[in-house]
């Protein structure tokens, strides 16, 4: 029972495709309207939405929100203003993790998948082991190791102090421990995630290019910068781009880890924008904040984009 | 960008084949590849030592009193050996773990579900359908790809609130559902299917429905299965929104559900880390059997470029 | 000072005021109406409801107890469940306001006093004079000033029901290694600073301070208040927590740092794991700690906070019931609600039991309540000169800043001047946008 095509053939077909496809704009949208209405609903209206609020004093338990026009913009870049010392501290505790982060979050892995893609026994199992707090999920890892890094009763101290190391190092509590507390747990968390798309790039590295490179007299290190790290390249753009979004979008492990402190300097900017729109009850300014934080991404999207392109061409 | 998906899902599902830096040929090679595969293996080992011993410690952290976590931290062996924590947890009822662990578990599949169904068909449609607005509604969609999920955060807070979904399982499971990624993963995914197919398909008379459930569909295995271990993973790990959204104590997945545990327990540690280990269990168990599988999607999902 | 003479006159007239309206009213209707959107304090006695009760004691006996309560009043009243929700007090104030605007809050909850202004103008609590007067309760029932934090625009909004003050923790086996004796606890500065001169001496880092809400900020307002200052001023429109007093308290505390009586870097909840571990003498906790079991082992004794300022004070909170106004309020649960806060006030002699002073003078001045819990005596001695929170709406936005200064300034990362002066100079922008959001 062949099913037939619900849309008309609508003559009027200016587009490539087959013969005997044409235009099936029905259809398509009929496929395309479970996800579109979800989209529209949940993407494109909030976007709008958002810039809306962000355009008022828009205090959700109040009745009124008022105009605002660009008043919450102009606050964020306004130095001595509510918001504008708050916001770029926050911004700047992002920046600082992001930097900090994405380098060891795509070495490590780099260098585990290396070392995961030699003929070795278990390597699914070493596998397995290393994406595991990967399914735990940020809160069961922050609370772990708010736990573990506690600076008297956590056993990292203790072992350091047993091996003879410094021992008072307050990790959840001061900077700059605080950010390699963050870092490392992030790093702990995710690695496995990074380690096992890496290690499918380096499979599909072509074995000759590797014979070709031997025959040449490269040694390991020649081979690893001539062939594996160009082979690797796309699944590496891939990689990066997702770990730098994920560290700029920093949420959980300060919020569980150190909440911020000491002071707020290691409130992210995510954690400020939530506190702000949803328990400081100051939507509007919120709203302002996550559209310049957006600036900022798209900009550095950009940036990486193109620094990828150039690469590879 | 262009990697020829089929080889590529070919090549995923075979055996793992390897691609061995130093390929030992030779007596004094093989015995300078023995020493360094010795330093792997301890490599390898120490790595996972390190993410093994603090589940272990946490475990037995557990069992251990109040008191005892306080005074002696630097001993593992809980002494004395209790299961106070546990019963106290599972007897107060106000923190409902094992409650959390099923939300989180229908929360996550329901998401799963509905991204599966509404990206696959969506997908089909732009990669496989001319129609008008086609450019359009493509570009709608990529342009979100990098917009961070913090523009959403409010106003979908109002949307939901407004809806009245506000704790809920629909406040943690549509709106996220509506995400680009899907959509353009799958999108992308099917453009690199091989067309003739669908071309005989088409010619014999099947309708856009007929190929898109009998051939484009079991063609994708894999990226689906990749898709759909993504989002259940995303899902499962989502802990901003849920803070916000979801309000009664039963109706907390696992994420929140765990802070809220820490912040109720703050100093009672034996609870809180039992609190961790019931929430790790389960899935590690879970994991452990589908770990493969699990772990072959997610790797395959950098190959699309 | 001057705030507290002005309530008194202002509750006065509250009281003739309250009083003369609802004589001139008919009176609290039964069943399930009464004034106007308000709260009516006749006994329940519709159909069966469930009705949520979020609250935040989580920490200490209450966790047990509560249950326990509630349960028996469940058992006692046939038409009315009551659903037990605790969470953290800041997930409260965090979530229950947008929650009651979408009508999932609770019925009934218990807040802070300074959250109690907030709410009201925030239109989330209902008005409780009805049930006040069927309870007869008057404001020299409770502490000073504790009655009229929960007046907002003329009408009440709060009943109170506990206050907890700050307290002298002290580990007396470790007072003893040191040579002090732990009959003679230190009251004043001089003697404070020769206990933890003799304790230096013995090796123990005597009072271990720290930069967090619950120890950290609460030490440093008892500071600020003992040497004459507040924290904002008299129509909170100005903080004035970096006053000189503001300064001296919080430079005692980094003192304590700074001179070795206290180590650097004190971890959340480090001090009373510390007190506990008997590494340190004094802890500077609330009262609410004397329930923490992990104390049982632990040879300790409480006493009042010794007298570093001027003038004797300390901090204290306390803690009222409140009626929400959610979206689509059903009448039936928030009378229900009513005779369930009504039951607890009857049953309320129990409470001390989770470290919580009852804030009813008679149940709290009851002997047999100290004979009872004979910890809780140097806590209700701090009643006569405790201070309680500043009652504005939108008033924790300015507080969190307070604690951003003592952290700043304990972790040595600010000088006490510059950590109060950035807090307050931010506060006020704070209290600026409060007075144009939610007026006076």
């Amino acid at each position: 029972m062949a099913s037939t095509s619900i849309a008309p053939v609508v003559p009027q077909s200016t587009s490539s495709g087959g013969p005997g496809r044409g235009r099936k704009t029905g259809t398509a949208y009929l496929f395309l309207a479970p996800f579109l209405i979800l989209f529209c609903v949940f993407v494109l209206a909030p976007a709008v939405y958002g810039i809306w609020i962000s355009l008022h004093t828009w205090n959700p338990l109040l009745p009124v929100h008022p105009f605002s026009g660009f008043d919450n913009y102009v606050d964020l870049f306004t130095p001595g203003s509510l918001t504008f010392g708050d916001f770029w501290q926050s911004m700047a505790a992002t920046g600082i993790f992001t930097v900090c982060s994405v380098p060891f979050l795509l070495v490590i892995p780099l260098l585990i998948a290396v070392m995961l893609n030699q003929k070795i026994k278990g390597s699914t199992i070493f596998r397995g082991i290393f994406f595991a707090p990967y399914v735990l999920g940020v809160a069961v890892i922050g609370v772990i190791w708010k736990y573990l890094l506690d600076p008297q009763l956590g056993v990292v101290n203790h072992v350091l102090e047993a091996i003879g190391l410094p021992s008072r190092i307050p990790w959840t509590v001061d900077v700059p421990w605080a950010w390699v507390s963050l870092v490392g747990v992030t790093v702990w968390w995710t690695m496995g995630f990074n380690t096992v798309i890496l290690l499918a790039g380096l499979k599909g590295i072509n074995a000759e290019l590797y014979d070709a490179a031997s025959v040449d007299g490269a040694g390991a290190m020649r081979k690893f910068f001539s062939v594996t790290l160009p082979g690797l390249r796309p699944v590496m753009a891939f990689v990066t781009t997702v770990t730098i979004l994920a560290s700029a979008n920093m949420f959980g492990q300060s919020y569980l880890l150190t909440n911020g402190r000491p002071g707020n300097t290691t409130r992210s900017a995510i954690m400020y924008i939530a506190d702000q729109g949803l328990a400081q009850n100051q939507m509007g300014a919120a709203a302002a904040m996550s559209y310049v934080l957006f600036a900022f991404l798209a900009v550095i999207s950009v940036v990486n984009f193109r620094l990828q392109r150039e690469k590879t061409e | 960008m262009t990697v020829n998906a089929e080889s590529t899902v070919a090549r995923n599902t075979a055996l793992p084949s390897e691609a061995p830096l130093d390929e030992p040929r030779g007596g004094r090679r093989r015995k300078q590849g023995g020493k360094a595969r010795i330093w792997l293996y301890v490599a390898l080992i120490l790595t996972g030592l390190v993410i093994i011993v603090p589940l272990i410690w946490i475990f037995l952290t557990s069992f251990k009193t109040d008191y005892n976590a306080i005074n002696q931290p630097a001993n593992p062996i809980p002494n004395p050996f209790t299961f106070d924590a546990y019963q106290t947890l599972l007897s107060s009822g106000q923190q409902p773990i094992f409650r959390w662990f099923f939300n989180s578990l229908a929360a996550a599949t329901l998401q799963t579900v509905i991204i599966l169904v509404t990206a696959s068909m969506g997908a089909y449609a732009l990669a496989r359908l001319e129609f008008a607005g086609k450019k359009i509604v493509f570009g709608a969609i990529i342009s979100t790809l990098l917009v961070p999920p913090v523009i959403f955060l409010i106003p979908n807070y109002l949307i939901v609130q407004n809806l009245g979904w506000l704790d809920s399982i629909w406040a943690i499971t549509i709106p996220g559902a509506a995400g680009a990624f899907g959509i353009f993963f799958l999108r992308q995914f099917f453009v690199g299917l091989p067309g003739e197919i669908e071309e005989a398909a088409r010619i014999d008379g099947a309708g856009d429905i007929r190929i898109f459930l009998q051939i484009v569909l079991p063609l994708s295995r894999p990226a689906i299965a990749t898709l759909a271990v993504l989002s259940f993973l995303t899902n499962w790990n989502d802990f901003l929104w849920p803070i916000y959204v979801l309000l009664s104590p039963e109706n907390l997945t696992l994420q929140p559900g765990l802070s809220v545990l820490q912040g109720a327990y703050s100093t009672h540690f034996g609870i809180v880390m039992a609190g961790a280990v019931i929430a790790s269990v389960p899935v590690l168990i879970l994991f452990t059997l589908a770990q493969r599988q699990i772990v072959d999607s997610v790797a395959s999902s950098g190959l699309k470029g | 000072m001057k705030r507290r003479t002005g309530r008194r006159a202002l509750a006065a007239a509250l009281a003739i005021g309250v009083g003369a309206a609802l004589v001139g009213c008919s009176g609290g209707g039964g069943g399930g109406g009464g004034t106007q959107n308000g709260v009516s304090g006749g006994d329940y006695s519709g159909p069966n409801v469930t009705i949520s009760f979020w609250n935040g004691w989580t920490g200490g006996a209450a966790p047990v107890l509560v249950p326990k309560l509630i349960k028996k009043f469940n058992d006692e009243h046939k038409n009315i469940t009551v659903k037990d929700v605790p969470m953290e007090w800041a997930d409260i104030s965090a979530k229950m306001p947008l929650a009651i605007k979408a009508g999932k809050g609770p019925d009934v909850s218990v807040a802070h006093g300074d959250d109690l202004a907030t709410y009201a103008a925030q239109g989330l609590t209902l008005p409780v004079d009805d049930i006040v007067k069927t309870l007869g309760y008057k404001a020299d029932d409770f502490p000073q000033g504790l009655f009229e934090a929960s007046v907002y625009n003329d009408h009440q909004y709060a009943i109170p029901w506990s206050v907890t003050p700050l307290g002298l923790y002290a580990n007396t086996t470790v007072l003893k290694s040191a040579g002090l004796d732990p009959e003679k606890l230190p009251t004043d500065k001089e003697s404070y600073l020769k206990a933890l001169d003799a304790l230096k001496k013995a090796g123990v880092q005597g009072e271990w301070v720290d930069g967090y809400v619950f120890t950290g900020t609460f030490e440093f307002e008892s500071l600020l208040w003992q040497f004459g200052g507040d924290l904002y001023n008299k129509d909170v429109s100005k903080a004035t927590f970096n006053s000189d007093a503001g300064v001296q308290a919080l430079t005692w505390m980094v003192d304590l740092v700074k001179k070795g009586y206290s180590p650097k870097n004190v971890a959340q909840d480090g001090n009373i794991n510390a007190l506990i571990a008997g590494k340190t003498a004094f802890n500077w906790n609330g009262v609410w700690q004397t329930t923490n079991e992990a104390l049982d082992k632990v040879e300790w004794k409480a006493a009042v906070v010794p007298q570093i300022g001027t003038e004797p004070a300390v901090w204290s909170s306390s803690t009222h019931w409140i009626f929400l106004n959610n979206k689509g309020q059903d009448k039936n649960k928030t009378a229900a609600a009513a005779t369930f806060v009504k039951w607890m006030n009857d049953n309320s002699s129990g409470w001390a039991a989770t470290g919580e002073l009852p804030a009813k003078n008679t149940v709290r001045e009851d002997p047999a309540l100290l004979k009872q819990y004979p910890n809780l005596e140097p806590f209700m001695k701090e009643l006569d000169y405790a201070h309680y929170e500043t009652v504005s709406p939108g008033i924790n936005g300015a507080n969190a800043l307070i604690t951003t200064a003592v952290n700043e300034a304990v972790l040595l990362k600010k000088a006490p001047k510059q950590a109060l002066d950035d807090a307050a100079a931010q506060a006020d922008k704070i209290l600026q946008q409060n007075k144009k959001q939610y007026g006076g």
